[in-house]
């Protein structure tokens, strides 16, 4: 699933570990993400949505739409 | 400038090769040594009782240089997360400390039977049975930090815990089915309960690695 998680970090100026302290993950959790290799659980992306204040929708995509 | 990373990885790579190196030559020079002076007769050890001695010592001293190297918490993020930019927390320095201690833990149990009837053979039924007993008591503690571990861990960590335990659960059950068959039909030798577990021990270390290293640990 590819997603927006990279360019939403940058925007705001955050290191990968920010972000990680943010959502409490680990730092490979976010690199994983943004790298593509992991999918997150739904209450993660939850929680990703609104840490950036934008629909689940505009972060990820499933390549369906 | 946002990044995901200051450190080097080489560099940290090359330090830990470095320890686990030092450590490895420490062991085998001891082995080495008490091979040479008749305290340690591997004559009558089996492949499962190398290969688990093996493995114990690359658990323990895995244990050892990240237990000690908590001791720094910019080194203990480094060793956690070679690519981190910022020195471990003191929750995350607790963590690797819990983590530290199963793999210790883990090679103390694996090592203890198999140090004990190569040094103290023939082993006296009293003596193995409170090595037994400390072995069960090693066993709960380390389930306890097991589960410590897995109810700290984050939500990617604790699935490729969960995909080690199926993938190994698929692999090894069609493994076990397909050798106890062979056996059966007497082509295939008889396998004791300890090569099993050595057998066991050492695909879900080949698999948790190999899942580690696909989702970018390093």
């Amino acid at each position: 699933m590819k997603n927006r998680l990279k360019v939403l970090r940058a925007e705001r100026d955050w290191s990968q570990a920010d972000l990680a302290e943010r959502l409490e993950v680990s730092r490979q959790t976010i690199n994983a993400l943004e790298t593509g290799k992991y999918d997150p659980s739904l209450p993660l992306a939850f929680r990703i949505a609104r840490l950036f204040g934008q629909p689940i929708e505009a972060i990820f995509d499933d390549g369906e739409a | 400038m946002a990044t995901s990373s200051n450190a080097k990885p080489s560099v940290v790579r090359l330090t830990l090769g470095a320890a686990g190196m030092l450590v490895g030559a420490v062991v085998g020079w001891g082995t080495g040594r008490l091979v040479k002076h008749g305290a340690l007769d591997l004559s009558g050890a089996g492949w499962s009782d190398l290969a688990a001695g093996t493995i114990a010592a690359m658990l323990l001293a895995s244990g050892l240089i990240i237990g000690l190297a908590t001791f720094n918490p910019r080194l203990a993020a480094r060793i956690i997360d070679p690519a981190g930019d910022r020195p471990a927390r003191p929750s995350q320095v607790i963590f690797y400390r819990q983590q530290a201690a199963v793999l210790a833990l883990a090679g103390l149990m694996m090592a203890a039977p198999v140090v004990a009837t190569l040094v103290l053979a023939p082993l006296p039924p009293q003596l193995g049975q409170a090595i037994m007993a400390g072995v069960v008591a090693l066993f709960l503690l380390q389930t306890l930090l097991n589960l410590t571990v897995w109810t700290r861990a984050d939500e990617m960590m604790r699935q490729m815990i969960a995909e080690a335990g199926s993938i190994c659960f698929w692999v090894l059950q069609g493994g076990l089915f397909l050798w106890a068959a062979a056996e059966k039909l007497n082509i295939a030798p008889a396998l004791s309960a300890w090569d099993l577990m050595t057998i066991l021990m050492g695909v879900y270390l080949v698999v948790s690695s190999v899942l580690s290293l696909r989702r970018g640990f390093n």
